[in-house]
């Protein structure tokens, strides 16, 4: 049960190792292309998550949805050939991280010399010098990007491989014997430890397929997880109707023995630039925070202090409130010395929230940021798992317009970056917007608009008698009579409209 | 009605006053969310119900006064008005529209030609107005959707503002004095502020639509956030709209019913296009408003035409006059239909998440958790 993966960019000759590795161990040789092919056929859309790639802005839920079905489907189709045909050779972009947790795979990375892929390139699509160079690149990018924006990790860094392979010295053939003769060391051989991930994970990959296929579940994103037939999956919190179906799901799949249905433990991160426990504010958070039984994580936006000497800032925190590290832009991420650099500056009483949601059990731990408005969302990083982001007051120093119109576009930056709800302090508190007092207006002021609108339209002649006089002396109380009147129908009636937009919540 | 107040003042029956009503609703939503649009659409749109140009126009421009007044209230909520740079930019524009209605009038006192469509003055005077207007709005459009396209290419539409090439050129001049706008959070110099006021005031007396130059001139020039941009654009328009009315209605020229419809309709689509403004991207703001300028644009285009005619220049047959004429109009309601849509449709995507969300703030249930054999 040989598995090797090798990475391989455009034009590199990875595919030609890995066919050759592929024929001295006698095992067949899986390409992407036949991945994605198989996927597409099982209806994963994988040429528009492509796009995604290139085009964050269209990564919409589904797709979000899409990426984990095709990363599920991916290892259970490897798996499924590794436990029929014994061993395989894998060969696409960094297919080892789909295996993760199986010890025995051997990561491989195959790089060609530059100058053989230019020349490669120019002859096979007919293109200029420059044209191929720049067209290699552009692969490697969207490569690296796919790679980075699937596992969090990049793509060319070493130690995401146990060989690399530069091919600008070696031949295919005798890269492809070097590979046989390494496959062959006992690190790389399956032991009963990587024989039961093997089996873990290719059981947990198909449960999360299955979930992926079948209509009820197919909309959440799940955490699977399988050990020895016992499978846990992690449900978000509005899956949490689908409980039943998700386990009968689960259960209904070959080897799987038991099904533990967990509701994700959710985490809510909170902006604002200085908190205060005990607030009305914090009482907001802590509140929703118990209902969902999540964590509370703090970050407290310093946005006067990007002028400060020493460029932006990141101060983390642990549970307790307690300063962990110090990172400065422009030491290149050197960590400081914590217990100086952390613990002497003001903390807009950050430590003594988290000590109290510490407390209450509800700390996600914190980190203080001092940076630029526009760099501020920088900061946070999506992947962590939010389900809401709560912006409180942040830009203190900003008169009242500015910092109500800076905190809605910071609320909009998050949003683009954690692709996951964001309110404000405000919408918390208002969890009602349309109260008795709103009723009563819009009745009251309703009434006075139609008594207006019936005043003028059942006596229209005299009306326009009266506005349109006979000589420019006499006009005068009728232009009085606009200018006095039109504000006030336009703020009436304004108000009616208002109100009931408030009513159809669209405030 | 009869006399002169019949010759005047139309009849308005329940189809009539609907269309009216719609026609509000239209120029609303578009005022609402790019901060102008309103008036390009909606005078045409009376006139095209028989209502005489001039009563249009002073019906709309008293529907403008309470309409902006509430829109500006609204953007003033959000932090969307820097009422500082308004007052700057009232002064100056003042003294542009008056440059710009002397000018007209002596293009128009020359004459040439019949009257036409909404320009209601000689030929000249059209061919003038339109000329400006194409020449104008082109620019201002092409560097928009240009702009707002290179943006979305790059997928960085999420971080990516309008091009500071010009704000970082102007910001370089620091011409004595600079002055600091609090809400706007800029600093802009008071020689650029008197230069923009003057031209949008010109532009404003000339093309009567002050709001297409203003709110470009504030976003590409000042820097100024989209919305801040459209808020401000609103303020000012209050005051042009009251100073408006005043002046139309001591003339006798304001069917109040018209501007009672129209409030019917656009009070609501205002909030709905400032609402737009506040869950809508900014790069798709500055699309929407760069294709609904490009629409404008066709539509006076292709009523030069007839000007030229009317001024001897073109050889081309008079029975041609009502199909350019229609097309031009039909052009006009094409570009702000699809502008209402585009704005609704993306407003009503926000909307449905946002109640997505509220359902999940509110309705979540308790955390469970569930174990069984499977």
């Amino acid at each position: 049960m040989r598995i090797a993966c090798i990475s391989r960019g455009s034009y590199s000759r990875g595919k030609e190792v890995a066919e050759t590795l592929a024929k001295k161990l006698g095992c067949p040789c899986i390409s992407r292309e036949e991945l994605v092919e198989a996927a597409t056929k099982a209806g994963i859309r994988v040429g528009k998550l492509e796009t995604a790639v290139l085009k964050p802005h269209i990564f919409t839920e589904r797709l979000a949805l899409e990426k984990e079905h095709f990363q599920a489907f991916s290892a259970r189709y490897l798996l499924e050939r590794v436990v029929k045909d014994g061993d395989i050779v894998y060969h696409g972009r960094a297919g080892h991280l789909l295996l993760a947790g199986i010890s025995h795979v051997l990561r491989v990375r195959v790089v060609a010399d530059m100058e053989y892929r230019i020349s490669h390139v120019m002859r096979q699509m007919n293109l200029s010098y420059e044209k191929a160079k720049r067209y290699i690149e552009a692969v490697r990018e969207d490569h690296a990007r796919w790679v980075h924006m699937y596992y969090g990790v990049t793509w060319d860094e070493a130690q995401q491989y146990d060989l690399i392979l530069n091919l600008s010295q070696m031949s295919v053939e005798n890269a492809a014997a070097a590979l046989l003769t390494v496959s062959q060391l006992p690190d790389f051989q399956v032991t009963p430890a990587s024989r039961r991930a093997i089996d873990n994970v290719l059981l947990a990959s198909r449960v999360r397929v299955a979930l992926a296929e079948r209509e009820d579940t197919s909309g959440g994103q799940y955490t699977v997880s399988a050990s020895d037939g016992a499978v846990s999956v992690v449900y978000p919190l509005y899956q949490a109707h689908a409980a039943e179906e998700i386990r009968a799901v689960a259960g209904g799949i070959e080897g799987v023995r038991s099904v533990a249905c967990t509701q994700a433990q959710t985490n809510l991160l909170w902006v604002q630039e200085r908190f205060e426990p005990g607030s009305e504010a914090f009482r907001e958070v802590v509140s929703l925070a118990n209902k969902w039984g999540a964590a509370v994580e703090l970050l407290r936006l310093d946005a006067a202090g990007e002028n400060c000497e020493g460029g932006a800032q990141l101060v983390t925190y642990g549970a307790a409130g307690q300063p962990k590290d110090v990172k400065t832009e422009n030491n290149g991420g050197i960590e400081e010395d914590t217990s100086e650099a952390g613990g002497a500056a003001d903390d807009g009483g950050l430590r003594d929230t988290l000590a109290e949601l510490a407390r209450m059990g509800r700390s996600g731990g914190g980190r203080a940021v001092r940076a630029a408005p526009h760099a501020a969302a920088e900061f946070v990083k999506p992947g962590v798992g939010y389900t809401l982001a709560v912006v409180g007051e942040v830009f203190l120093d900003k008169g009242q317009a500015a910092r109500t119109r800076m905190s809605r576009e910071l609320a909009s930056l998050l949003h683009e970056r954690l692709r996951v709800p964001v309110v404000t302090v405000q919408e918390l508190k208002q969890r009602y917007l349309f109260n008795p007092k709103s009723i009563i207006n819009l009745l009251l002021l309703s009434a006075v608009a139609a008594a207006i609108y019936a005043a003028v339209f059942l006596n229209q002649e005299a009306v326009l008698d009266f506005l349109h006089g006979t000589g420019a002396g006499s006009r005068i109380p009728a232009a009085v009579c606009v200018f006095a009147g039109v504000p006030l129908i336009a703020y009436i009636y304004g108000t009616v409209a208002r109100l009931v937009l408030k009513l159809l919540r669209i405030e | 009605m009869s006399g002169e107040i019949g010759h005047m003042f139309i009849h308005l029956g329940v189809g009539g006053a609907l269309q009216v009503v719609l026609l509000g609703f239209i120029g609303g939503i578009l005022s609402g969310f790019i901060g102008s649009g309103g008036a390009f659409f909606m005078t045409p749109g009376m006139m095209n119900l028989g209502v005489p140009g001039v009563v249009a126009v002073g019906s709309n421009i008293t529907h403008k006064f309470g309409k902006a007044m509430m829109g500006s209230k609204k953007h003033g909520e959000m932090g969307n008005v820097d009422r500082k740079l308004g007052a700057f930019l009232i002064l100056t524009s003042f003294a542009g529209i008056r440059l710009a209605v002397w000018l007209n009038s002596m293009l128009f006192a020359g004459g040439g030609g019949g009257s036409h469509g909404e320009g209601g003055g000689g030929a000249t005077s059209n061919l003038y107005i339109s000329l400006v207007f194409v020449c104008i709005l082109s620019v201002v459009a092409v560097s928009m959707l240009r702009d707002a396209l290179k943006s979305r290419l790059k997928a960085e539409a999420a971080e990516h503002g309008p091009s500071q090439k010009l704000v970082e050129f102007f910001s370089r001049l620091r011409l004595f004095p600079m002055i600091y706008f609090p809400v706007a959070d800029v600093r802009i110099s008071l020689w650029v502020i008197l230069v923009v006021g003057l031209a949008t005031g010109y532009l404003a007396g000339t093309i009567g639509v002050g709001g297409f130059i203003g709110v470009p001139a504030m976003i590409y020039v000042f820097g100024l956030p989209t919305a801040v941009a459209a808020g401000t654009e609103l303020y000012l328009a209050m005051f042009m709209g009251g100073f408006g009315a005043l002046n139309y209605a001591l003339e006798g020229m304001v069917d109040i019913r018209l501007t009672m419809l129209l409030y019917l309709g656009s009070l609501f689509g205002i909030y709905i296009g400032a609402y737009g403004t506040k869950v809508v991207r900014e790069v798709v703001i500055r699309l929407v408003t760069g294709v609904i300028i490009i629409l404008c644009v066709l539509s006076r285009g292709i009523a030069i035409p007839i000007y030229l005619r009317e001024l001897g220049v073109l050889a081309m047959d008079p029975r041609y006059d009502a199909l350019f004429n229609g097309a031009s109009k039909a052009l006009l309601f094409v570009s702000g239909i699809t502008g209402a849509a585009i704005i609704l449709f993306y407003v009503t995507a926000a909307y449905r998440r946002r109640n997505r969300m509220q359902a999940l703030l509110w309705t979540a249930p308790r955390r469970t958790e569930a174990a069984a054999a499977g």
